[in-house]
């Protein structure tokens, strides 16, 4: 079943890019157009995006996976794009696309399952260890709407609602679970502090107002919006294929919620897809409206689906449904979004908050996951390597440098224990 | 003096003030949602967009390349591939009018961009 779904959303994703109905990276999505309208060779479309996705796969999305050992999703969709973008145009690459894509997906979800059971296997076993890499991510998360209005209205009402949501994961903390009458709910902590935040960031969102003239882009690229309800089907198949995989713990959609399912919180993942996906909103939308291709995962809502929804058919029915919605109401969210600047803006900041979050907080982990696996050596290792990546002009994700280090240390611990250099902790 | 705007994504403050602090009293810096951005320099009311995103070309670009073409727009750095002085050169003396970057890589891209295009 598991390899079906996979398979599936890997031929589907691939046909999609083909075509050019929707593309997971942002960056290619301007430069498909620029095919389909005929200024761009399929040759150099292709080329463009290898060089866009290719270094996340290896750098962002393959490591995150390892370290939580479920597929982000970005491993399966970067390569998706490539493989659709290589693929000729016509029904042949149609047929192409559909069969290399379908591989692919099996060969990521194989291919991880046999890594994660070789590493298991090497005389110094450190998949352990390497579940520590998400462990600052599970707590720290939440904090994220807090930076996001810090980066927004300045670093005081940062503070104000930092406090506030530390209040609030402390007040749930101490009332959980919460009696009403015979039943018992268990107020989650984490998922209270994300929500009081976020709550005051859009009341600071709201209140900003326009000053300048707003452009009115669903007007200029009327024809590209009718582009993407028309290809409206396929996005629904997606949706429900990637929303049924996350229920049944198969994937995630980004970091934080991955790291947060891999602990069995799948509530918490929720609510932080939840909220990472409002943040995603008005990028997805303008940059949808204004190149006609869609993402073939939408806003990233069917994640929050899957997350919530343990059911995999009911997931896949609400899943098809929300990304469907999407796209019918595209027009009216981008109008929408026209009369609030404010939440505009906090789409970015959201975005902004969530990467420095994560860069902090996958370093730590890193180096606390390093130092697990071989003490000592860890935080000489990942230290070095993070500095060595600044000076040479960060040719890895900043964000990626603290899993793929401690993935390092592993296998250099294995390597130094094989000739004799190192003793594993007891 | 060089009107800039900056799109773009992430980032934004900080790259609007490296381009003040490389340009000085030669240049005019105005952050905006980068849809306002690139059509600023659109109608002529700024020269040039510079914007970051996490990959280089979605966020910071989208815009500036549905509202200026395509050729108008260069990215100059991607994920893993940080940006090289002789292709900012290059894009600036073609004519380029809006740069991307990701966010990673911001405090190398801008001031060479910036330097180039006060030397035009």
């Amino acid at each position: 079943m598991k390899i079906v779904i996979i398979s599936l959303i890997g031929a589907l994703a691939s046909i999609m890019a083909n075509k050019g109905i929707a593309v997971f990276n942002d960056g290619l999505r301007p430069i498909v157009p620029e095919h389909i309208e005929g200024r761009m060779s399929r040759k150099e479309l292709a080329a463009t995006s290898f060089a866009m996705s290719f270094g996340l796969v290896i750098g962002f999305g393959i490591p995150f996976s390892l370290t939580a050992s479920i597929l982000l999703i970005h491993s399966i969709l970067l390569g998706t794009d490539i493989i659709g973008t290589f693929s000729p145009d016509g029904k042949k690459g149609l047929a192409i696309s559909g069969i290399v894509g379908a591989l692919y997906g099996a060969g990521i979800l194989l291919g991880l399952e046999s890594v994660v059971k070789a590493f298991e296997m090497l005389p110094v076993n450190f998949m352990g260890s390497l579940g520590e890499v998400g462990a600052p991510i599970v707590i720290a998360f939440a904090a994220f709407p807090a930076l996001a209005t810090g980066y927004q209205y300045g670093a005081k009402k940062g503070l104000i609602n930092l406090g506030f949501s530390m209040l609030a994961r402390q007040i749930a903390i101490v009332v959980s679970p919460l009696a009403i009458g015979a039943v018992s709910i268990n107020v989650n902590p984490e998922g209270s502090a994300l929500i009081v935040g976020m709550i005051i960031l859009i009341i600071y969102a709201v209140r900003e107002k326009s000053d300048e003239e707003a452009v009115d882009l669903v007007s200029v690229f009327s024809e590209r919006v009718k582009r993407i309800k028309k290809n409206v089907p396929y996005l629904i198949v997606m949706g429900a294929l990637v929303a049924a995989a996350t229920s049944l713990n198969l994937m995630a959609g980004d970091p934080i919620s991955l790291n947060l399912l891999s602990e069995g919180k799948n509530i918490d993942a929720g609510f932080a897809a939840l909220a990472r996906g409002i943040g995603f909103i008005p990028l997805i939308a303008s940059t949808a409206i204004a190149t006609g291709v869609y993402g073939p995962i939408g806003m990233t809502f069917v994640f929050v689906v899957g997350l919530f929804i343990a059911n995999p058919f009911v997931s896949a029915i609400l899943g098809g449904l929300v990304i469907g919605i999407e796209v019918l109401f595209l027009d009216k969210i981008s109008k929408l979004l026209d009369k609030f600047p404010g939440v505009r803006k906090s789409g970015d900041n959201i975005r902004t908050a969530m990467s420095k979050l994560l860069e902090i907080a996958l370093l730590v982990g890193g180096m606390n996951a390093a130092n697990a696996i071989a003490p000592g050596i860890g935080f000489f290792v990942v230290i070095g390597l993070y500095i060595l990546n600044e000076i040479a002009g960060k040719p890895v994700v900043k964000m990626a440098v603290g899993p793929i280090s401690a993935i390092l240390v592993g296998v250099l611990a294995n390597i130094l224990s094989i000739i004799g250099l190192f003793t594993p902790p007891a | 003096m060089v009107k800039f705007v900056v799109g773009g994504q992430v980032e934004k403050q900080n790259i609007a003030d490296l381009i003040k602090e490389v340009g000085g009293e030669d240049v005019e810096v105005t952050v905006k949602s980068d849809l306002q951005a690139a059509n600023d320099v659109k109608s002529g009311k700024a020269d040039y967009y510079l914007g970051a995103c996490h990959t280089g070309g979605g966020g910071a670009l989208s815009m500036a390349i549905a509202l200026l073409t395509r050729a108008k727009t260069a990215t100059i750095s991607m994920p893993g591939k940080p940006p090289k002085e002789e292709n900012i050169i290059n894009a600036v003396n073609e004519g380029k009018l809006a740069f991307g970057f990701t966010g990673d890589h911001y405090e190398k891209a801008v001031p060479i961009i910036v330097r180039e295009i006060l030397k035009k």
